[in-house]
């Protein structure tokens, strides 16, 4: 589903050059979950933002679903966006002025789904993450769970293939982090793809794989191998 | 894609910019349309035809001190020196001169004083029969005065001026069925006939309630003060304006020839005030829109600044350049419809205010179409390139900032 081959990602500011990614090598398969954990400043949200295609790379190739990414112009990548991912972010990224049925709204504009359509997707995302009587509250209104839960089902609106997540449970406290962990297990299940980043080593071990960015490198094959081992132990 | 509803929506739950803003665009077409008709309400009477070739005449004051001259015989030898000099079509004795903001008016009435009837308001000028030549001015209908219907007196006579020559806006205005050529009206409780008719000339107040109101009356009292009119030649003026004073003095030493001013140059010194005000008014509907303008792309950039990462967002939600480009557009579109649906209110009811307090004429609906039609367009202008810049907002922002 994902493939990327010698990706290589440098931020030049007027004093430095930093490679936020070398070489990154990496291939996603449909229906994975996985976990990206790796020290601060390593390049895991870079890695994240390139996968999502929020940001250009400066060399190698990214292939998402066959597309190479890097042959196309910013319009094809924004309908590419909406179509086939959901972003999830740690500071949930919800719009102040928007309500929550207009927040999760937004996306499903932007593809120009009719109204009823949209009425009817987001009545049922808003309900699978429990907060169906909540759709005329203001984000602020909402503890940071909620809102983080509202941001899952703006990104589950579109029925993404693929939702990439950076640090969604930073923000919030460990109760609370274990809801959002079940809720994004729930749509793996689903057929989802996830490619989740964490701090948190207990939620990432809960993944079925993981995977370690190490200055901007893809690092220490043998964690895929324990993850695997989890995942058989858990009987997935 | 327009997205007004949640846009609206949006707008409601923090409004305090927006609502400032719609009051500045709504002041600004309430004043803008009334200043813009004021200006060309100005225009237009700036403009407005006169009737005289004002390039071409000029006036000057004589003030005589010698007494060893007997001065209407001294006028007539002036009167015929200037109308020989080079340059110089004709010449007259007037007792005012027209759009100088100064004169003399009273009324014509259709029965001699004491008797009521109709009484009409009309300026007029003591002049001979060279008055219609002198001015430049139409005789549309019936003739001008005979030499022998001037009366040419310094001293009290039995003889009476018993004829004039008056503007179709007076004829009009005392004989409206149109028979008025060859009729009695009366100056006082001089009857005086009417032989001719002049198609359009103004009397020397343009403010005046009956500006196009003005009789020539063939009555010639010299004094020791007058002022006489000439009209050169096309673009002879300026060298006979030159040459006045010395021929005039040459003629007859004691005395002063001062106030040398053309027709045009009086009328500009009668205007200036109104000049002024349309300069004022023109300066204040250009600051005020530029305010505005300034106003909406200051608040464009705000609401960018405020909203970078809601943008970011946005575009990693899908929105390609456009729809950002496009969200702004209809936001500011939102502001000012409401902005402007007030300005059009509030417009009316100063145009009223206008009307009643400074009585200026009824201003036109279209004024305001069209003023609310610039503020919209400008608004637009003003908040595209702002919007233009919101678009280029990386879409990393929403994973760069928390
Ligand atoms: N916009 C940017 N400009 C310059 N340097 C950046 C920018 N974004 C990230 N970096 C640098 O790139 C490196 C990787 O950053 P990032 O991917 O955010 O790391 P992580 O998410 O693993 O903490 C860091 O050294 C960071 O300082
Ligand atoms: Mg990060």
């Amino acid at each position: 589903m994902l493939q990327m081959n010698n990706v290589s990602k440098v931020y030049q500011t007027e004093m430095v050059q930093t490679h936020a990614l070398r070489d990154f090598n990496l291939q996603v398969n449909e229906g994975e979950f996985i976990a990206v954990t790796g020290p601060s400043g390593s390049g895991k949200t870079t890695f994240l933002n390139i996968a999502g295609m929020l940001e250009p790379f400066n060399e190698g190739e990214y292939l998402l679903d066959g597309v190479n990414v890097g042959s196309l112009n910013d319009n094809q990548r924004a309908d590419l966006r909406n179509q086939k991912i959901g972003f999830i972010f740690q500071g949930f990224n919800l719009i102040p002025d928007l309500n929550l049925y207009e927040n999760i709204e937004v996306p499903l504009r932007y593809r120009g789904i009719k109204a009823n359509e949209r009425k009817r997707r987001i009545e049922q995302c808003l309900e699978q993450v429990g907060l169906a009587s909540r759709a005329k509250h203001l984000p602020q209104q909402l503890s940071g769970g909620q809102q983080q839960r509202v941001a899952i089902a703006r990104a589950l609106a579109g029925k993404p293939r693929f939702l990439l997540a950076d640090e969604p449970t930073g923000n919030l406290d460990s109760l609370m982090a274990r809801q959002v962990m079940e809720l994004l297990e729930q749509i793996n299940r689903d057929g989802a793809t996830i490619v989740m980043v964490t701090h948190d080593s207990e939620l990432a071990r809960r993944a079925p794989r993981n995977i370690q960015v190490v200055d901007g490198q893809l690092a220490d094959f043998t964690l895929y191998q324990g993850a695997q081992t989890i995942k058989t132990a858990s009987g997935v | 894609m327009l997205e007004i509803k949640p846009i609206f929506n949006a707008l409601c739950r923090s409004k305090v910019g927006a609502v400032l803003l719609l009051i500045q665009i709504a002041i600004t077409t309430a004043i803008v349309s009334n200043a813009a008709f004021i200006i060309q309400d100005r225009i237009s009477y700036l403009n407005q035809e006169t009737g005289y070739p004002e390039q071409d005449i000029f006036k000057f004051n004589v003030m005589t001190f010698g007494t060893d001259i007997n001065l209407s015989q001294q006028f007539e030898l002036d009167e015929s020196m200037l109308r020989k000099m080079p340059g110089v079509v004709d010449a007259a004795l007037s007792s005012s001169i027209p759009l100088s903001g100064g004169g003399s008016a009273s009324s014509f009435n259709l029965k001699p004083a004491p008797q009521e009837g109709l009484s009409v308001r009309t300026a007029y000028f003591f002049i001979d029969d060279h008055a219609i030549n002198t001015y430049g001015v139409n005789l549309i209908a019936g003739r001008n005065f005979t030499e022998d219907e001037v009366l040419v007196t310094n001293e009290i006579t039995q003889k009476r001026t018993n004829v004039t020559i008056v503007t179709k806006a007076l004829l009009d205005e005392l004989y409206p069925d149109g028979d008025g050529l060859g009729k009695i009206v009366y100056f006082g409780d001089l009857p005086l006939k009417i032989i001719g008719v002049i198609g359009k000339m103004k009397g020397p107040w343009l403010k005046d309630s009956k500006p196009d109101n003005l009789a020539f009356i063939p009555y010639i009292k010299a004094a020791s003060y007058a002022q006489v009119a000439v009209r050169t030649k096309p673009g002879q003026r300026a060298a006979v304006m030159k040459e006045i004073e010395n021929a005039m003095l040459e003629n007859y030493s004691k005395r002063v020839i001062n106030n040398i001013k053309g027709l045009d140059e009086l009328k500009n010194e009668y205007t200036a005030q109104d000049r002024l005000m349309m300069r004022m008014l023109i300066v204040l509907i250009t600051i005020l829109v530029l305010i505005t303008a300034l106003g909406i792309f200051g608040l464009t950039l705000f609401n960018i600044s405020k909203r970078t990462k809601q943008i970011g967002t946005r575009r990693a939600l899908g929105a390609r350049k456009s729809a950002i480009v496009s969200y702004f557009l209809v936001e500011n579109a939102l502001i000012c419809s409401l902005g402007l649906a007030l300005g059009v209110v509030t417009a009316i009811l100063l145009g009223k205010m206008l009307m009643q307090y400074f009585s200026v004429a009824a201003l036109p609906p279209s004024y305001i179409a069209v003023t609310a039609i610039a503020v919209f367009l400008m608004s637009l202008l003003a908040v595209l390139a702002p919007a233009k810049r919101a678009a280029n907002i990386s879409p990393s922002i929403a994973t760069r900032t928390i």
